[in-house]
């Protein structure tokens, strides 16, 4: 394919393919453990953070970093509210920090790149940024090859788990911290609306088609990894933004596996309404 | 005070100042029921949904209201298609749903109807531009959370309080639920003008959220949250003003400092 | 190696609570007074009311709850069966992989789980007649078939010391059958069994009970213990005495459905 020729692409595609198999193998994870929220949460309240690192032309990785940081932080000191309930506390400190991201972005004589932040520059990936995003997702790699036996045990049987040597409790922290590191990597290239895309969507796409723990981890890796790349081309080919084909060409797989694989049975019991599914 | 009074000196802030009251008492009254329900993420979501609506509104010569209750109600039926067989959870979901329609709208903004600057007024609301219709909305909408409220009162609180003990009580949680799901459609597309698709929660929770650390009996509850709305509404459009920004973000700020606030205030109640 | 090397460690094994209170986070002290012994070789069946304490005392056993006043000691390995409802049924885990965890406290993560110790988990599996099921998910195993595969967890931890929660809860009869003789066959190897339960029936065929009601109301061989006077002051007024006072049975109220 002649759109690899360009240095920029090359770049961009290296970048995208390793983030994409990073996000998909934790998402398994993230999504075994139902923390979809908490990588929404993170990601969209990051958003000061980028935007302050743009304002001062600090490298966005800096500022990513800090944002995520600031973001777990307050979420966490959010979650621990128990007369709102940790649901609507986070969601309340999310929408702040977004919005404060957002005023500091379009506060006048400002540069305007409010949109590469939200919706990602992934063309714009520097040799530096690919370093830093492949040094990431190896740690995130290696976290999950040594965490595999812990994590399956936190997950599958949290009560009984402190009686196998894991705590559940320190598991799922370890979790959120590889995920802030994720995000980090992610951001450069989808921006902080549409890193939960290939957190989501590839791991969604793995569990439904793979059989067991390890499997479903491989298959979502691969699918992130083959989002980035049809993502990619579909973007150059088309002409369209890199990080939303990205996200899209995640999706779209995400539908093809249900496709081969439909759900099961209907789960039986009494008939909830959206609203009761929602409120768990 | 001239801070304070400039601004209604402006026609077009005139007109910001009576939506935001109107959807103050929209949002408030709601955002008291999407918080006793748990649905916060889920308004958050609707909003963000109807994103790709406002971008095609306009080319394909929509009424932009229509065109963000039909993405705002495809969010919903598709999530709700999802989830009805319980093998895939609400919270990927919804998360899958969102991400797909940020970046449809992402792209159908900035490379087939290239929407330019447009797109952070669709994103973060405006001052400027609030049309009649807008108005109209809003005000039909505040109705509704109005009528709604005195009406289905009951009904929302019990099945909140246990979904299957209120069908055995004979109440029809599903027609409540419905009707509150319509409802907040309705009141999240009219919001969207002023405070935009990211940023429907400034409204719609936050208040909600900050009355319920300061009340729990549901009648001060609700009064309190149209207050909140209001005065944070107000504050935000004033802050907008002056600073030559989108409101949503200027609500945003104001909304969880508030929320803050309410947060120390009543712990230190508490521990006294 | 065959199923006969999957025995107990244990004729050590004990568990001995002494004046035991434990609380959550709340402040509201869940159970209290609690002083009992368990040498190997006994089954204690710990028989209460839903929220009676007998999580808690679990849980003070399993050390994930400090005493607020006396102590809990187990002295051997334990191991804990939860009620298969609360482990994740849509996990992808197969019976064999359930058995395997049962190694990880003695793997250091960088190994592999150790050949032995996948013999010792297929010899597990074998001993509770799950030999054929090894390769099935757990989620498709039947309520029975579940216990039987945590049941095998627990062998592969070779633990003295077995808590188990309801272990009967959603069990055919067929399957009760099958886990009681383990549990008997466990109990004979020297092991201390302690099979939280509410089912009165269930808690006359093992050597001890102990009645909790947020309080300890008795401890003691089932003929002892099983006596009108001590049943209502363990369920308070959701007892039905039949039967002239031989046999009682409590109401249990189903209002746990499908919170936590």
């Amino acid at each position: 394919m002649e759109i690899l020729d360009s240095g920029l692409l090359q770049r961009a595609l290296l970048e995208v393919v390793v983030v994409g198999a990073t996000c998909g193998a934790l998402g398994v994870w993230l999504l075994h453990l139902h923390h979809t929220y908490a990588a929404e949460s993170l990601a969209h309240a990051m958003l000061p953070g980028l935007v302050v690192a743009a304002l001062v032309g600090a490298p966005l990785l800096l500022g990513a970093t800090g944002g995520v940081l600031a973001a777990a932080a307050l979420i966490a000191l959010a979650a621990r509210d128990t007369r709102v309930g940790a649901e609507v506390a986070v969601g309340v400190t999310v929408t702040t920090a977004f919005g404060l991201g957002a005023l500091l972005a379009l506060a006048p004589d400002v540069p305007a790149r409010l949109g590469e932040l939200l919706f990602g520059d992934l063309l714009g990936t520097n040799t530096t940024d690919l370093l830093v995003a492949g040094g990431l997702a190896g740690l995130v790699a290696l976290a999950l090859v040594a965490g595999h036996r812990p994590l399956s045990a936190a997950v599958f049987d949290p009560l009984a788990a402190p009686s196998l040597g894991v705590r559940p409790g320190r598991v799922e922290l370890a979790l959120l911290a590889l995920l802030a590191l994720a995000i980090v990597a992610a951001v450069q290239a989808l921006g902080n609306l549409l890193v939960l895309a290939l957190i989501v969507a590839p791991a969604s796409a793995g569990i439904r088609l793979g059989r067991s723990v390890g499997g479903q981890i491989a298959l979502a890796a691969g699918v992130g990894a083959l989002s980035g790349l049809l993502g990619l081309v579909a973007s150059a080919e088309l002409d369209v933004a890199a990080g939303a084909s990205v996200a899209l060409a995640a999706i779209a797989l995400y539908v093809l596996a249900t496709l081969v694989r439909p759900p099961g049975p209907r789960a039986t019991g009494p008939r909830r309404s959206l609203v009761e599914t929602l409120s768990g | 005070m001239r801070w304070l009074t400039d601004p209604l000196a402006v026609p077009f802030m005139q007109r910001a100042l009576l939506a935001t009251l109107l959807l103050a008492v929209a949002a408030g009254l709601l955002g008291v029921w999407i918080v006793l329900r748990r649905l916060a993420f889920f308004a958050h979501a609707v909003g963000t949904a109807t994103f790709p609506g406002l971008v095609v509104a306009g080319p394909w010569g929509l009424a932009p209201p229509v065109a963000a209750l039909g993405a705002g109600l495809g969010f919903a039926g598709l999530l709700s298609r999802m989830t009805r067989r319980g093998t895939t959870s609400a919270d990927a979901a919804t998360g899958l749903l969102l991400t797909a329609a940020l970046a449809l709208g992402a792209i159908l903004a900035s490379d087939v109807y290239r929407s330019g600057a447009g797109v952070d007024r669709l994103l973060f609301g405006t001052l400027l531009g609030l049309s009649d219709g807008d108005l109209a909305l809003a005000a039909a909408a505040a109705a509704a959370a109005v009528l709604a409220t005195a009406a289905m009162a009951r009904t929302w609180l019990a099945t909140g309080f246990d979904p299957a003990g209120a069908r055995a009580l004979g109440v029809s949680a599903a027609r409540g639920d419905w009707l509150l799901l319509a409802l907040l459609a309705m009141t999240v597309v009219a919001v969207l003008p002023a405070v935009g698709a990211l940023l429907v929660s400034t409204l719609l929770v936050v208040p909600a959220a900050t009355a319920r650390l300061l009340t729990s009996s549901l009648a001060t509850l609700l009064g309190a949250a149209v207050a909140i709305a209001a005065l944070e509404g107000v504050g935000g459009l004033l802050l907008a003003y002056h600073l030559d920004l989108p409101p949503g973000p200027a609500i945003a700020v104001i909304g969880g400092a508030g929320f803050a606030l309410a947060a120390l205030a009543s712990r230190t109640r508490a521990v006294r | 190696m065959n199923a006969s090397a999957v025995t107990a460690d244990a004729g050590a094994a004990r568990v001995e609570v002494a004046g035991l209170a434990a609380a959550y986070g709340s402040g509201d002290v869940a159970v209290r007074d609690v002083t009992f012994t368990a040498a190997g070789g006994e089954a204690v069946a710990v028989l209460g009311p839903n929220g009676g304490g007998k999580t808690t005392l679990f849980r003070a056993l399993l050390g994930e709850l400090p005493a607020t006043t006396g102590s809990a000691r187990a002295h051997g390995t334990i191991a804990y069966v939860p009620q298969t409802e609360r482990s994740r049924l849509d996990f992808p885990v197969s019976a064999l992989d359930v058995a395997l965890m049962g190694a990880y406290a003695r793997t250091p993560w960088y190994r592999r789980i150790a050949g032995a110790d996948r013999t010792l988990a297929r010899a597990a599996l074998q001993r509770v007649g799950l030999a054929e099921r090894a390769g099935t998910r757990f989620g498709a195993l039947s309520g029975g078939q579940r216990q039987r595969a945590l049941i095998a967890r627990a062998l592969v931890q070779d633990a003295g010391i077995v808590l188990l929660d309801e272990p009967f809860a959603g069990v055919d009869r067929s399957s009760e059958e099958a886990v009681m003789s383990i549990l008997d066959e466990l109990r004979a190897e020297g092991r201390v069994l302690l099979i939280a339960t509410h089912d009165i029936e269930q808690a006359r065929r093992w050597d001890q009970v102990l009645c909790l009601s947020t309080t300890q109301v008795a401890y003691g061989p089932p003929a002892q213990t099983l006596t009108t006077t001590v049943l209502e002051s363990t369920y308070g007024a959701e007892i039905v005495v039949i039967d002239g006072g031989e046999r009682a049975i409590a109401v249990q109220h189903h209002s746990h459905s499908h919170s936590s």
